[in-house]
């Protein structure tokens, strides 16, 4: 087209392509000097016409390294094509200090920081280029985390001290003038860069924290009462020492005599305090006594501050809101120290309260999601992720609020659609994908149609996307494990596992991108695999974050590799039970095909070696536990994996040769050893589980995924058996020794249906035991945790009698009227009936299992 | 200390503390996408220290005639962004680009009728109630068309307010 018509368009479809590949690791400096002498060339004959086109041209010179060109480009006339200016000057600065002339950089920063005194982003290159730092530039990968650190990473070693102060001098002089110049007052930048500064002096000489404490400190007398106070200092409390941290925290204490006077700042300026102690982790260094007198505080502070909201619209922000996100903060820590549930309900309380007085505040319902899911009330914790209206692209990055509670939850119906939803969206996407990329280019947005295809690629990439495709099969086979003729067609539908190996076999090279928002996570599940409160009370590194990307990467890979595998295991279990094994002598006659057992073996060696074992050593690790040589501790966190591992093991000893290894016990050996882990551990864990009202959280998730997984699976390979004995009017007349086999067959299925069944009855009862225990009675302890003398209730108790009798002259007639609506027993109510939910659901499946068995029973004892 | 530059893709992964906000709609991946690649110039994200995105605002520019304008299509900030005029940036910012780069005559936007601290602030921005939508959302709620002039508008022709209410039919861009 380009050469039928000579247009530009044509011509940046060949660039963009080319730019494309080279991005996309195929080809490298001969297909870009292709694309640069085609644009030179066009040039040359018909200029450049887009702005957007120059940026293409830009880029492709930029990534061979031809700054001076580009610098050349642009100062030429092609560069009015840039109408504004800013935008002209920092693609300038930037190619600049990319070219290594640091000193005309920082100037073209200094002029853009002219212009817009508040770019902060300008401001750090301009620091980069003062100190000739060149990681100020480095490129972004497709897999770069979305929220890099907020720690600005700096190079300053290269310089001797006499370079680096004259280089301070400059920028502090820089500065100063900046902020004399500024018009508006409330221009945080110069403040900010003034923090900067004094930040790199300590990271150069290390002896300078007090000069950053006093700096902070002015920070805070400026601008102490804005709410994003804690989030600007972030970065520059992370280079002092804990002592200095202390230090600062202190003088803020004392300044907390000389608040504003204007109520709302003053208010913003306590929540400021509050918030720098939660961020420097001084939370954790109180002693109970301390953390309840503080959250005594907060509490008092908030229904002193009510007034201040009272003309404000419903739908705005309400002063002072924060405070309960920070009491709830401090009652789940009680809890995590004492083990008072009180303390713990008081946490939903005291949110479920704010919620009562404004219904919007999207952070209260995010802790309480995460409360209730830990309190076994998945149903509410669904609920309130449900109100804040995740959808789109907010799924990518949100639901990992929710999702893990939700794949070890009896939950089905809630799990299938929001996994139907996610993925529909991401698949939609993709195929969307082209045709955005191609509008792009029809408007002459060039540089968008490389960004649009990248994108695509991170989204592709995404660890959540690849979890959520191998979940959704999983979940299908849950729901359909208890009729085979069903879970058979779901097999097919899945091409028998086949494409799940390929995902297994290639997730090991494949590159992870980690696209979800952790920020919004509250302290005590930073990630979506940490939950400090599992565990025993201890203290948290709190500033900075800990970082746990590399450690996900390594657990989502391993998950995925692993979990990919069971479509494919099931399938084969299914198969080698289908068949009736015999002796060599007969193998000819046999039904059996070898490839099965073949291919399940290799599966099991994998599956073993992922475990971090051979596959005899991981059948005598089994052996060993289920005989009791060995504690169940063996497994680690590993269980669930491990008794599938013995299910799909026993599966494939019903049609091995080579699996008697084991004292010639084969298939009854290999039966009882499924038989026993799978009753023994069950039944174990129900012993020391504690009713769920008075134990959150306890064992119910991993007593949810025994049953709906490897109890399940392996009730399929007993549906298989059964079929396979069943005698069959086409099949010819069975001979001595297939009579035999069927024989023991018949026995060890009987054993395995009548231990499934006892063990299933006893999670029946245990669920519905609970389920049935009086409403009323479960309320009364939920409310009455929370009136015992000494220990949790304060804050619940200030909150009480506020509601009780608001002033309304004071109030106004929305907040008094929500007040009077409060009502903790409701909320006991709903926690009481959300876990009630949850249970039901479990008794529902327990009982399904154990229809399903008791038909197969009957079925067997025909034989 | 905000850094506004243009919103790339990446920002969608970014901008969740911004749209859990209940009155902050979040759109399909094409609506944002198709912005992206037809008005890039009128899509702007407003970023504080650490990278944390403060809000951001989308528009575009369309009409024939006196009718070419700018259209802001959503402008948020953050809850912990509020109450820094944030917002009067990125609108002064989108009406700069109206007016100087496309030389539109006036820009408009629309707002739910109830959303009174959102026409507080705009009628403060220089924004006059243009006309009422009926039921402009999702068939519901009535919606204010508002508008301000730019300087190619001398004699502020289209800041001229309807007498009555229209429908969304009737309406001659979305």
């Amino acid at each position: 087209m380009y050469k039928l018509v000579g247009e530009e368009r044509f011509l940046l479809w060949a660039v963009c392509s080319i730019q494309l590949q080279v991005l996309c690791g195929n080809g490298g400096e001969k297909l870009l000097l292709l694309a640069e002498g085609l644009l030179k060339k066009h040039v040359a004959s018909h200029g450049l016409h887009e702005p957007e086109a120059l940026i293409v041209y830009f880029s492709i010179l930029e990534q061979q390294a031809k700054y001076g060109d580009a610098l050349d480009i642009l100062g030429g006339k092609l560069g009015s094509l840039l109408m504004i200016e800013v935008d002209k000057l920092r693609i300038q600065g930037k190619l600049l200090a990319r070219a290594g002339d640091y000193a005309a950089a920082a100037n073209v920063y200094q002029k853009i920081l002219e212009l817009c005194g508040d770019d902060w982003e300008a401001f750090l290159h301009y620091l980069g280029c003062l100190f000739e730092d060149e990681s100020s530039w480095a490129s972004e990968t497709i897999n770069s985390p979305i929220n890099p650190p907020k720690y600005v990473e700096c190079k300053l070693t290269h310089l001797t001290d006499e370079v680096f102060n004259s280089c301070v001098e400059n920028a502090s002089a820089f500065v100063q003038k900046l902020q004399a110049e500024a018009s508006n007052d409330s221009l945080r930048n110069p403040c900010l860069a003034h923090l900067e500064i004094e930040r790199r002096k300590c990271l150069f000489r290390k002896n300078n924290d007090d000069n950053l404490v006093e700096a902070l400190l002015q920070y805070y007398s400026r601008f102490g009462h804005l709410a994003c106070f804690t989030s600007d200092v972030e970065a520059f409390l992370q280079v002092l020492p804990p002592e200095k941290k202390m230090e600062f925290l202190d003088k803020l204490m004392k300044n907390s005599n000389s608040l504003s006077v204007v109520p709302t700042r003053a208010l913003g300026q306590s929540i400021t305090l509050l918030k720098t102690q939660e961020l420097i982790g001084n939370m954790f260094n109180l002693s109970v006594a301390e953390l309840e007198g503080s959250a005594v505080q907060m509490a008092e502070l908030y229904c002193t501050s009510l007034p201040l909201s009272k003309d404000l619209d419903p739908q705005e922000s309400m002063h002072g809101e924060e405070l309960l996100s920070i009491v709830c903060n401090v009652l789940v820590q009680l809890f995590w120290r004492t083990r008072d549930l009180g303390y713990f309900i008081e946490a939903i309380m005291v949110l479920e309260f704010g919620l009562t007085i404004r219904r919007y505040t999207f952070q209260y319902k995010i802790l309480l999601l995460h409360l209730y899911s830990y309190f076994g009330a998945l149903p509410l914790a669904y609920e309130r992720y449900k109100s804040l209206d995740v959808k789109n692209i907010l799924m990518e990055t949100v639901s990992h609020h929710i999702l893990p509670q939700m794949l070890a939850s009896p939950l089905w119906a809630d799990l299938s659609n929001l996994l139907k939803d996610y993925l529909k969206f991401m698949d939609d996407h993709f195929r969307e994908s082209a045709d955005l990329t191609f509008l792009a280019y029809r408007h002459r947005n060039y540089s968008k149609v490389i960004e649009f295809v990248q994108f695509k690629e991170r989204l592709q990439h995404s660890n959540q996307y690849l979890v959520a495709r191998v979940e959704a099969p999983i979940l299908q086979l849950k729901q359909g494990a208890d009729n085979i003729e069903e879970e058979e067609s779901i097999l097919e539908s899945l091409k028998c596992g086949a494409d799940f190996i390929e995902l297994s076999n290639e997730i090991g090279s494949k590159s992870l991108t980690f696209n979800e928002d952790f920020q919004s996570r509250p302290w005590w599940t930073p990630t979506t695999e940490k939950n400090y409160l599992l565990g025993p009370f201890e203290g948290i590194s709190y500033c900075p974050k800990e970082n746990l990307t590399k450690e996900r990467e390594e657990n989502v890979r391993g998950f995925i590799e692993r979990k990919s595998l069971l479509p494919r295991m099931i399938y084969l279990s299914i198969q080698s039970a289908s068949v009736l094994y015999k002796d060599n002598s007969e193998i000819n006659d046999s039904l059996a095909d070898p490839k099965i057992s073949t291919e399940l073996k290799a599966l099991l060696e994998r599956y073993a070696k992922m475990l971090g074992f051979s596959l005899n050593d991981a059948i005598d690790v089994v052996v060993g536990v289920s005989r009791g040589l060995k504690s169940y501790e063996v497994f680690g966190s590993d269980v669930i994996d491990w008794l599938n591992f013995a299910v799909f093991f026993n599966a494939w000893s019903l049609n091995s040769h080579d699996s008697g290894r084991q004292g010639g016990e084969r298939t009854p050996g290999s039966w009882h050893v499924v038989n026993s882990l799978l009753k023994n551990y069950i039944l174990g864990k129900l012993r020391s589980m504690g009713p769920l009202i008075q134990s959150p959280q306890g064992d119910l998730p991993i007593l949810v995924k025994l049953v709906t997984e490897p109890l399940a699976w392996h009730g399929l390979v007993i549906q298989a058996c059964v079929r396979t004995c069943l005698p069959s009017g086409k099949k010819k007349k069975k001979s001595g020794s297939t009579d035999q086999s069927i024989s023991l067959l018949s026995n060890a299925v009987r054993d395995a249906i009548q231990s499934l069944c006892s063990v299933l009855e006893e999670v029946a009862k245990w669920s519905q035991d609970q389920i049935k225990s009086p409403e009323d009675n479960k309320i009364d302890l939920l409310v009455s945790s929370l009136k015992r003398n000494g220990g949790a209730g304060k804050v619940f108790n200030i909150l009480e009698t506020l509601a009780s009798s608001p002033n309304e002259t004071e109030l106004g007639d929305r907040i008094s009227q929500a007040l009077r609506s409060w009502s903790p027993v409701d909320v006991g109510r709903k926690i009481v009936t959300g876990q009630c939910r949850v249970l039901s659901e479990f008794w529902r499946i327990c009982e399904s299992k154990i229809k399903s068995l008791k038909t197969l029973k009957q079925q067997i004892a025909l034989v | 200390m905000t850094t506004i530059r243009r919103f790339c893709c990446n920002d969608l992964l970014r901008f969740a503390s911004v749209n859990l906000d209940h009155l902050t709609e979040t759109f399909n991946m094409s609506f944002y996408m198709t912005y992206l690649a037809r008005w890039p110039h009128y899509f702007h994200v407003a970023e504080g220290p650490g990278n944390r995105i403060m809000g951001y605002i989308m528009g575009k520019v369309e009409g024939q005639g006196e009718s070419w304008h700018g259209h802001v299509t959503a402008v948020t900030v953050a809850p912990e962004y509020r109450r820094q005029q944030l917002a009067k940036k990125l609108m002064n910012l989108l009406e700069d680009i109206s007016d100087k780069i496309d030389k539109a005559y006036f820009v408009d936007l629309f707002v739910r009728a109830s959303n009174t601290p959102a026409i507080k602030m705009y009628e403060k921005l220089g924004y006059v109630i243009y006309r009422r939508v009926l039921r402009y959302y999702s068939g519901e709620e009535d919606g204010l068309d508002m508008r301000k002039a730019l300087s190619r508008d001398v004699e502020k022709k289209s800041i001229i307010p309807l007498k009555r209410p229209v429908t969304p039919d009737e309406l001659e861009y979305d």
